[in-house]
Parts: C-alpha cells; structure tokens; sequence
C-alpha cells in the first residue's frame, strides 16, 4: 500500500482507453480514428494543465499497442530533461529502432515542451524529421506559442480547453460512487470552483477532503488554502509583514527543498497573491513588482538575486523595516 | 664611494617623491583640501574642526601630503606612527608636550601626525583613542591622522571632532604616469605594456606599483613585458571583506566601482558578496530595497554578458551592483560585519538530502507521469496532507528500490 498508483486517487481513476474519457469529445473522436486506422501524424497537444493532455497519449498508446504498450512507448519530461543532450541522445535512441511486436511505429510523448531550449527544440525537429518511419512524436505543453514554429507546423495540432463544469461533476460523481463516498452538492461546488477546470486538482483537493472528514464546502475551501507548499506561504506572510530577512529564510528553503527555479517560485507568488486578504490598491503595486520580477528572470537575471529584489520590494510596499 | 650609493639605494617611492602638492598622483583634490584645513587653523579661523581624520588604502598618498604641506607651510613635523608603542602615557607624553609647547626652532609652528592609526590595538593602547581625543581638544597646534579604514567603530569618537579628507585609490592610468617618469629619471627604457600591467595589478596603490617597478628595474637599462613573471603575485589581495567595506562605503559610482578594482574576486562571485550583505548592511526597508533593485538590474547584465558572451557589457553591471549599494545608504556609512555568500555553503552541505529529495520526487513523478516540479507543487502538498490524516504511510515519500518504472 505504499504505491503512488495505488494511493493517489489521480493515478487510481486516470482512464485507461480512448473510450473512458469524459471529456474534450472532438479531440478523443480524432484520436480514435488514429487508433483505427493505425496511422498518425506527429501531435502537437497544448492546454491549460489538468485538461487530460498525457492521459490522451496514454490511451491512444494502449489503443495502438494494448497492454504491452509500453514497449513501443516512451515518455518523457522536458522540464526535467530539458537539455539538447536528451534530444541527442535517449530521443534519437529510442526513435531510430524500430517497434516491437505488431505495432506500425513508436510513441515518444515529450511532456511539458513548453520548456525545452530553443536549441533543443531545433535538434528535434530534425529528429522528428529523421525518424517518420519509426516513431510518432507527441508534445504537450501549456503555452503553444513557446514552441518553435518549424516544430509548429510539422505536427497536428490539438487545443485541450479547461474542463467544463458539467464534466467536472460527472467525474467527481464518478469516482465518489467507486469510492463510496458522500459528496455534498456544495461540496461538489466547491470542488469545480478550486479546481477551475484543472481535474488534476479537483481530484486531490477531493482524495484530501475525503482523508479530512468528508467532502463538503468547508473542508475543501480548508484545503485549498493549505496546499501550496507551506514554506510559499509563511514566506508571504513574513514578506507582506515587512520581515525581510524571514521571508528570505523561507525562499531559500523552498528552492533547496523543492528544487524550485526562481521563475517557479515568482509563479506562485503571483498565484498565491491574489489569495491573500489586503488593501486592494497594495494588491496592485505588488502584482507589479511580481511582474518586474518574472521580467527580470526571464531577461537572464539569476534566481537569488531576482527574489532577494523582489522580496525587499514587498517588504517596503508592506511597510516596517522588520526586526533590526 | 660606497657611502654615496648607499644613500642612493633607498625605496625609489621615497627617492622619486614629489616635492609639490601638485604632484600627488590621483589625490590633489584631497591634498588640497588638507592644506586648505591647515592654513585655515593656523590663521585662527574660526568654524574649523580641531584635526583633520585623512582616510584612504595604502599608498594613495595621504603621509606624502602631510609631509609636503609641513614643509611648504614651515611647520615643524612631529610625527607618531603605529610602530611606536602607543600607550596613553606615550600620546600624553608626545604629542600632549607639543601641542602645548611652542616650537624650539622659532619657526611658525607644528603639524602634528598621528600616522596609521589602524594600528592602535585595543588592548595594548588600552585608553588610547580617548588620550587621542584628549590631546585633540587641548592642542595650539593642528593636528592631523591616517587610517586605513575610517568606519571602523572604534574611531567613531574621533570622526565627530575632526575634518574627514577621503584619499582615493590612485587609478590606473595616473599610475602608468608616474611608473614612465620614474622610469625614465633612472634612465630606464620600459615597453608600454609592461607599464600597463604594473599599473593594473597595484590595485590602486602607487607605492606597491614603484616597488614592482625597482624590483624588475634595478640596474636594468631596458625592461621588457615578460620580464613581468618575475614577480610573485603581489599580495595585493586585499581581502575580500575590506573590498566590500569599501565598496558599501564609497561615495559615488565611480568610488565603488574603483574599489572593487584589484580585488581577486571573479564577477560574478562578487555580486554574490554584494548579495548576501546587502540586508545586513541596510536594515531599512528602504535602503535595503533601493541596494537590491539595482543589485538585481546589475544582474540582469550579468545574465546578457554570460549567455551572450557580451563582455564589453561588464562595465555596467558593476557600476549599478556596486554603485547600488552604495548609494542605498542616506546617512553615513555603518560599520558592519560582513558575512561569506552563504548560499554557496548551503547548497552543498544539503546536496545530499536534495539529491535524496530530488530522487523521491522523480520516483514519484514517474509514477503520476509528472515532472519533478509539478510533483513538487500539485502533488506532494496533497500528499502531506495525507499523511497528516493517517491515510497514507510516510514511506510514500521515501524512494525505494521496489519503486521503479
């Protein structure tokens, strides 16, 4: 019982085939048709996360292959094996051999390629071009616009749209039954309302909720205030409290401990900001300065010294010099 | 015969001095204000404070100064330095005695300099600053000090009661002047790049720049550039924590940016210093916020110049990371005690237990077909809370070899 798979209501309902999705009809009609015919192109997949991108090349992998898939199925994470090396060299390995058993070619589903190089992202468009015979490659990503368009323009393009409520409530209903579960329809609210269209955490503020006293209004809204990593959140407070050298304590931990990047880590501040109570003209200098911040990151600017900015600046919006 | 190069074969800083305020290479504009100070005390001019408190690193000329305006004004000099043993009894006792008594010589007067300063040990010289302050407030006769460092907490006291004259680092290319003249008053033939490079490595100190050259020079008729290995690496390494007092102390862009010169730190390690001091130096919120956005600017240079190998851009990523966090400060300088970048020492000593995290994280995320990042951030919070409830084994987060792909 101490299986991630087993554990995890996300992994324990993620649907197995084409068939089991609830949601993003027309795309999984298009799929099917590939898994029928045995033929695709390469496939560009982009949406919001949470809307079922990796979930969709896994199915379609186990329509095309059956059960013994993964031998002809290769996934792998661009953000964190995001370098030209893996182009080079676990991609171009995998790509130029060819399938086993009776499948016709390959899957290779590069996730989160939003996030690869523009120099990675070159040297696979001549792997992709290189191995049409052998492999069919899938990327999926947040932001379309972040992959190069000769990439672009060489794969079929999918655009997954945040779920809609009404599929949201089928699947919570879905796995509330399995689970037997009582879910209140408040609750059921609450969940689509935090999940804001990402099944990804609708289904882990529920497994929470369920593990905390029951699904319901109050335990959920609890939960979706708790769940962004703790350190995030107290070095918010210290850093809207004016306590700089606390708030800069607590950023540290959160890069050390979670492996977060600066950009990752001005990424959730932004998020975690719109949450927290305060005047709303402060609200608005602080947005800004989050946004210089990001600005600053992605212009070249290295981490430390980025938030170290960003953090004197909110405690000087916020006031009080902190402790001496 | 042998009498009259001995006394020929002094230091060529002490044989080649300039003999006129004029002269002093890179600080006439201290020099000056020095002498004005002097006049103005011995004329009774009223206003002015009792003694003069001359600052700057080593062998920028502040002795030099001294010793030329005694000589032009007709003062007799009486000179105390580090090397004596400064007892309270010995400060009453010297310059107590003459600064009450008039000059045995009949001329005009005294100056009185208290040189390297620095040296005034607490212990040893138990009371001395306070005699000091003392002798300051009894004395006929101008009195004048050298100190390295100004800010240091000890001279506190002595900095509310006296004139401050800040002498810079000499830069490089009034150096380069003074090696060619040298050089060529001992009829010596130097290549230009040679000049360059002795220059360069003095970090501002003119003094060490003339001894380098009498080192390579001596007896030679013609010094060439690669006779320059000759030399061991000058000890010119000021430390590093004086570099960053003098950076955080210095006046204007240019004054940081000449402080950083001649430090051995790279770039980039520099920035670094700058960053992990900041908060120290700059408690207010205000101070410390201005230091960092102009820290955090310099930085985003430093990310042009290394992903596009723009060298040439270098320059301004000192002048606002080092001009930034100077002038952050609105009142005067606070001594400080300066701290190594710490995130250097962080990061490996918790290289294990991240390479372990980091390790759990991708098991995980192999599992939920996620990266390490999302793990980080859309699982592991809902999984602790988990854990919390009882429902799930705290085993889950610990990689096992049982767990693979």
């Amino acid at each position: 019982m101490s299986e991630i798979k087993e554990i995890m209501w996300t992994e324990k309902y993620r649907p197995k085939t084409l068939d089991q999705i609830v949601n993003q009809t027309e795309i999984v009609e298009r799929l099917k048709r590939f898994a029928k015919e045995k033929s695709m192109p390469n496939c560009l997949f982009a949406g919001p996360p949470g809307t079922g991108k990796t979930t969709a090349a896994l199915c379609l992998a186990r329509d095309l292959f059956g059960d013994e898939y993964r031998k002809n199925y290769l996934e792998l994470n661009a953000s964190d094996e995001r370098g030209i090396d893996v182009v080079r060299t676990t991609i171009k390995d995998f790509a130029r051999t060819v399938s086993m058993a009776e499948a016709p070619f390959k899957i290779l589903v590069l996730d989160e390629a939003d996030n690869m190089t523009p120099d990675a992202q070159q040297a696979l468009r001549r792997t992709m071009e290189m191995y049409t015979n052998t492999c069919r490659f899938i990327l999926a990503c947040n932001y379309f616009s972040k992959i190069i368009e000769p990439i672009q323009s060489r794969c079929a393009f999918f655009r997954f749209a945040p779920l809609k409520p009404e599929d949201v409530k089928s699947r919570i209903r879905h796995i509330a039954s399995l689970e037997k579960l009582s879910v209140t329809p408040k609750g059921v609210e609450a969940l689509i309302y935090v999940g804001g269209g990402d099944l990804r955490r609708v289904v882990n503020t529920m497994q929470a909720a369920a593990a905390m006293g029951g699904v319901d209004e109050q335990v959920v809204y609890r939960i979706a205030g708790r769940v962004s990593p703790k350190e995030l959140k107290e070095m918010l407070k210290r850093a809207l409290s004016g306590d700089f050298a606390a708030a800069r304590e607590e950023t540290m931990k959160l890069m050390v401990d979670y492996g977060l990047s600066g950009l990752d880590v001005v990424k959730q501040i932004h998020r975690e900001i719109m949450g927290v109570e305060m005047d709303e003209r402060r609200r608005l200098q602080l947005i800004e300065e989050v946004g210089e911040a990001e600005y600053r990151l992605l212009q070249g600017g290295s981490d430390e010294v980025q938030l170290n900015s960003l953090l004197a600046r909110m405690a000087l919006i916020c006031g009080g010099g902190g402790p001496p | 015969m042998r009498g009259r190069w001995a006394s020929l074969s002094g230091p060529w800083s002490e044989r080649f001095k300039p003999t006129t305020l004029r002269e002093v290479a890179g600080n006439y504009s201290a020099a000056e204000q020095l002498e004005q100070w002097v006049k103005g005390r011995l004329a009774g001019k009223s206003g002015l404070k009792k003694a003069a408190l001359l600052s700057g690193p080593p062998g920028t000329g502040k002795t030099l100064a001294v010793g030329i305006i005694a000589r032009s004004l007709e003062l007799d000099l009486v000179e105390m330095n580090a090397s004596d043993f400064r007892t309270e009894e010995l400060v009453e006792g010297i310059a107590g005695g003459a600064s009450l008594q008039a000059s045995l010589f009949g001329r005009r007067g005294k100056l009185i300099f208290l040189d390297e300063l620095d040296g005034i040990s607490g212990r040893q010289d138990r009371g001395g600053i306070s005699a000091i302050i003392r002798v300051i407030k009894g004395s006929r006769f101008p009195i004048v000090m050298a100190v390295n460092d100004p800010w240091d907490p000890r001279f506190r006291p002595l900095r509310e009661i006296c004139e401050m004259i800040q002498f810079r680092r000499v830069r490089a290319p009034s150096i380069e002047a003074q090696l060619k003249r040298i050089a060529r008053l001992n009829g010596i033939e130097v290549e230009e790049e040679l000049v360059k490079r002795l220059a360069e490595r003095a970090g501002g100190d003119l003094r060490a720049a003339i001894n380098d050259l009498q080192m390579l020079g001596e007896g030679k008729r013609v010094l060439k550039d690669s006779e320059v290995g000759m030399l061991s690496a000058r000890l010119q390494e000021r430390g590093i924590f004086e570099v960053i007092k003098e950076i955080f102390s210095a006046e204007g862009v240019l004054d940081a940016k000449l402080a950083a010169e001649g430090a051995t730190v790279d770039p980039e390690m520099l920035l670094q210093w700058i960053n992990e001091n900041i908060p120290s130096q700059y408690p207010d919120a205000g101070e410390r916020a201005f230091a960092f956005n102009w820290l955090s600017k310099a930085d985003v240079f430093m990310g042009r110049v290394k992903r596009k190998q723009m060298w040439e851009l270098m320059g301004y990523v000192y002048e606002l990371a080092l001009g930034g966090a100077a002038l952050a400060r609105r009142g005067t300088y606070r001594y400080t005690r300066y701290n190594f970048p710490r995130r250097i020492g962080l990061l490996s000593q918790t290289k294990e237990v991240r390479g372990r995290r980091k390790e759990a994280l991708a098991a995980i995320g192999r599992e939920a077909h996620a990266s390490v990042k999302k793990v980080a951030t859309e699982y592991l919070p809902y999984i602790e809370l988990l854990i919390e409830s009882g429902k799930a084994d705290e085993g889950i987060l610990r990689p096992s070899d049982s767990r693979g792909t």
